[in-house]
């Protein structure tokens, strides 16, 4: 009988939200003037986050 | 002799030598911080140093996610913010020459035993391609962006050499999403980019057809690749901030960001200029700026110089031997590539020809500036394009790699012994891959290269407090703006530069400019005495609407009178670089209009006979490495001598500078000046030297004039520009810098 492991299914959900608010909250902060708070999470999202929501995709 | 061979049908491949890879990209990285430049270099770093520490945006396509990868750089709280992003570049290199090793280790593993061989040899393709000459400079200081899209191109070599491999499933699927992800990412980057692409495309069309037939990847495919480029939505949001680099000005938000300017037709318009780099109009690709054999020629000598770089001609055969040894490695490598392991053959093969055949097409270059001196009156590119081919050489340097492997083999074959005793006894051969290492160190190295950052505060400090400085192009610019904004120099000067001046958005934002203070306590003694009144308003006085009125250019070719207070000057418009007046000399008439009288206003002497041009001549009083424009007619003094060629000179202001100058020293330290088409820099001290040695002589001070001549020697001889100066020694005006970018810049050539 098939299981169901709802822990990757919940890291999963985890990552998107990350990448989401990191990707919001840097272009909120980058549209206020930030340049410090915005390309870290800008880039964290970018260049971490995103490729790990693409990599557990399910 | 029968050889220890496995093939890819009969044994799966080993697993990936992370490790090892991770070894490798770390002693890459000992190389390159070993070679790191201490600071700024020539040509666009400042540019892009200064773009990444002020969140601005650098010319078009205005490479956002460089911005903000640099950014992210320059807040890592160690060394100097020139030093933080420089080693972005030097990270991004190595990163790229671990995983070449991981490929070439992949390509390796069907067909090379022991496993200790292919270790060996996949190491000395990371060595080969990081050692090449290009990659290697441009790695050591952060010039360009273009080491981040090699770390891009090498990711996705790696992942798509992955899902060549591995079996249809949901695995590989994502693997292709991040490929296409990665790709888009790589655009914002920089357009090369997508150069990749079409290299993933051949290998899923040949290795899985059938996945074309999947729309649904295909669409999320598609949707990451649209994600990834989104990171453009940074330029209209922060050149709405008017950060102090913002280049083509992709807003229409005029004031301050808000929705309905950020979300207009004119930012979109903006930004998409800015994308498609309108500005620099380059023609249609079947209009070509050289014969196409030219191009590839081009291509050829900087291959020539991977290898060994000799960039004094000291050893030309040498050059193209080991050119020659290389080329023919690399076909060695691609062939055995193709016979041996076909499966990343077919992404690995079209990558090496788009990032060589397709690129030179598509670049479409005139001649360049080292290319064919013998050829008079072609046209040229102002500087060496090199690094636009890094990528080629990269990936060339991984199939030589393979054709040492390959080379190695066969010796092996040929030995009597054991397995091991075989091997070992004809590893030898492979430390010919090693030659570029030790032949390129002197000059791809830039350790303790200062000179750059040093003609900056000199520049600069040759301008009095509140004063306008009237530049010419990248490398009379970009430092200043690099001292300026990152190490808070002189950042009361105004600098104009008129190649940007020809455009519409630059005035716009001098006219903005509110004056910055004059920090007397860090500036130069020698204006301690002068009055430094902090000026009211902004250094153009027309209005937006007025400014963009102004033409393109006018169609005026014979001389015309200028009149600003109590100057009558002639402007030759058959003296100015198109024959007629552009908008940016017209710019630069304004800001002396608005200004003479009330501030400082110089212009470079880098700009050659600009000042001739505009009539100046007889206002121009020189000034340490500029051109101080005065409203009265200048008379001869004591301190105020006329020499030939070069007009005025403020002996006694230039004296002094000279002795606070920072570059001679810089320039003698570092003993060879690599790059021949900023020799122009170098020589405009060297001038400076010859002349005050001249005025020196005239007032019979023989031993104030020799020591001036002695330094005008010694920099000539470290910088290899004595042949410029020597028949003409004091009497020429210093050569132009040869560092426009006016030529790209203007819109609309007249």
């Amino acid at each position: 009988m098939r299981t169901f492991n709802p822990a990757p299914a919940r890291r999963a959900l985890v990552l998107r939200m990350a990448a989401a608010a990191a990707l919001l909250l840097g272009y909120a902060d980058l549209a206020r003037g930030g340049i410090t708070f915005a390309p870290l999470a800008i880039v964290l999202g970018y260049a971490v986050l995103v490729p790990a929501v693409i990599l557990t995709w399910r | 002799m029968a050889m220890t061979v496995r093939t890819a049908a009969r044994a799966r491949p080993d697993a990936p030598s992370y490790r090892v890879a991770a070894a490798v990209g770390a002693g890459v990285l000992c190389l390159y911080v070993a070679t790191l430049a201490p600071t700024t270099a020539m040509w666009d770093a400042s540019e892009y140093i200064t773009a990444a520490y002020t969140l601005g945006i650098p010319h078009p396509p205005g490479n956002p996610l460089f911005v903000l990868l640099g950014r992210v750089a320059s807040l890592v709280p160690v060394a100097s913010v020139a030093v933080r992003i420089n080693m972005l570049a030097a990270m991004c290199s190595a990163a790229a020459a671990g995983i070449w090793f991981l490929v070439a280790e992949r390509v390796l593993a069907s067909w090379s035993s022991p496993r200790w061989t292919r270790l060996l040899a996949a190491v000395m393709a990371a060595l080969l391609s990081a050692s090449t000459f290009t990659v290697w400079n441009q790695s050591v200081v952060n010039e360009k962006v273009y080491t981040v899209s090699l770390a891009f191109f090498a990711i996705v070599s790696w992942l798509t050499v992955r899902w060549c491999d591995d079996p249809d499933g949901r695995a590989s699927d994502r693997l292709l999403v991040l490929i296409a992800y990665l790709i888009g990412l790589g655009y914002s980057n920089h357009p090369a980019g997508f150069l990749v692409g079409p290299a993933v495309a051949v290998a899923v069309l040949v290795r899985r057809p059938r996945t074309l037939l999947r729309w649904r990847l295909l669409l999320a495919g598609a949707m990451a690749l649209v994600i990834g480029i989104t990171p453009f939505a940074v330029e209209p949001i922060r050149a709405a901030w008017h950060p102090v680099l913002n280049e083509g000005e992709p807003t229409g938000c005029a004031q301050r960001i808000g929705l309905s300017c950020t979300f207009s037709k004119t930012t979109a318009t903006r930004l998409m200029a800015n994308v498609n780099r309108d500005q620099y109009g380059k023609p249609d690709l079947t209009v070509r700026q050289a014969p196409f054999d030219a191009q590839v020629g081009m291509w050829w000598l900087y291959f020539k110089w991977q290898w060994l770089r000799d960039v004094h001609g000291q050893q030309p055969g040498l050059q193209t031997g080991l050119a020659i040894a290389f080329l023919m490695l690399g076909a060695l490598g691609g062939v055995t590539h193709w016979r041996r392991e076909r499966a990343s053959f077919w992404f690995f093969g079209p990558l090496v020809i788009t990032v060589t055949v397709v690129l030179i097409y598509y670049m479409n270059f005139k001649y360049g500036a080292s290319q064919s001196p013998e050829l008079n009156g072609v046209a040229r590119e102002v500087r060496d394009r090199d690094y636009f081919y890094l990528w080629s050489y990269s990936t060339w340097s991984v199939w030589a790699a393979l054709g040492l492997a390959t080379l190695w083999r066969a010796l092996a074959g040929r030995v009597h012994g054991s397995e091991a005793r075989r091997w070992a006894s004809t590893a030898p051969v492979l430390l010919l891959g090693a030659l570029p290492l030790v032949g390129n160190w002197r000059d791809a190295s830039r350790a303790g290269e200062t000179a750059t950052r040093e003609w900056a505060h000199d520049l600069l400090g040759s301008i009095e407090p509140y004063g306008i400085l009237v530049t010419l192009g990248d490398n009379d610019t970009f430092p200043l703006w690099y001292a300026q904004e990152v190490e808070g120099v002189r950042r009361d000067v105004t600098v104009a530069v008129t190649s940007l001046l020809n455009t519409d958005w630059y005035p716009r934002g001098l006219s903005h400019r509110l004056p910055v203070a004059y920090d007397a306590a860090r500036g130069s003694a020698i204006y301690r005495g002068l009055p430094a009144v902090m000026p009211s308003r902004p250094v153009l006085s027309l209005a937006d609407v007025e400014l963009d009125a102004i033409p393109e250019w006018l169609d005026v070719r014979t001389p015309q009178l200028f009149r600003a207070g109590t100057m009558r000057a002639v402007v030759d418009p058959r003296r100015l670089e198109f024959g007629v007046p552009t908008r940016g000399d017209l710019m630069v008439l304004q800001l002396l209009k608005d200004n003479l009288g009330t501030r400082p206003f110089y212009i470079a002497r880098t700009s050659g006979s600009y000042v001739q041009a505009l009539g100046l001549e007889p206002y121009a009083l020189m000034q340490g490495l500029a051109y101080k424009i005065v409203p009265e007619v200048i008379a001869s003094s004591r301190d105020t001598v006329a020499l030939p060629g070069v007009g005025h000179v403020d002996v006694r202001r230039t004296r002094a500078l000279w002795d606070s100058f920072g570059a001679p020293r810089a320039f003698v330290a570092r003993g060879d000046w690599v790059d021949r088409p900023s020799i122009g820099i170098p020589a405009l001290y060297i001038s400076t030297a010859f002349q005050l040695a001249e005025v020196m002589l005239g007032r019979g001070d023989t031993a104030a004039a020799e020591h001036f001549r002695h330094a005008a020697l010694d920099m000539g001889e470290a910088t290899h520009a004595l042949d410029l100066f020597l028949p003409r020694a004091s009497q020429d005006a210093p050569p132009p810098a040869g560092d426009t970018t006016r030529t790209r810049t203007v819109p609309v050539r007249p």
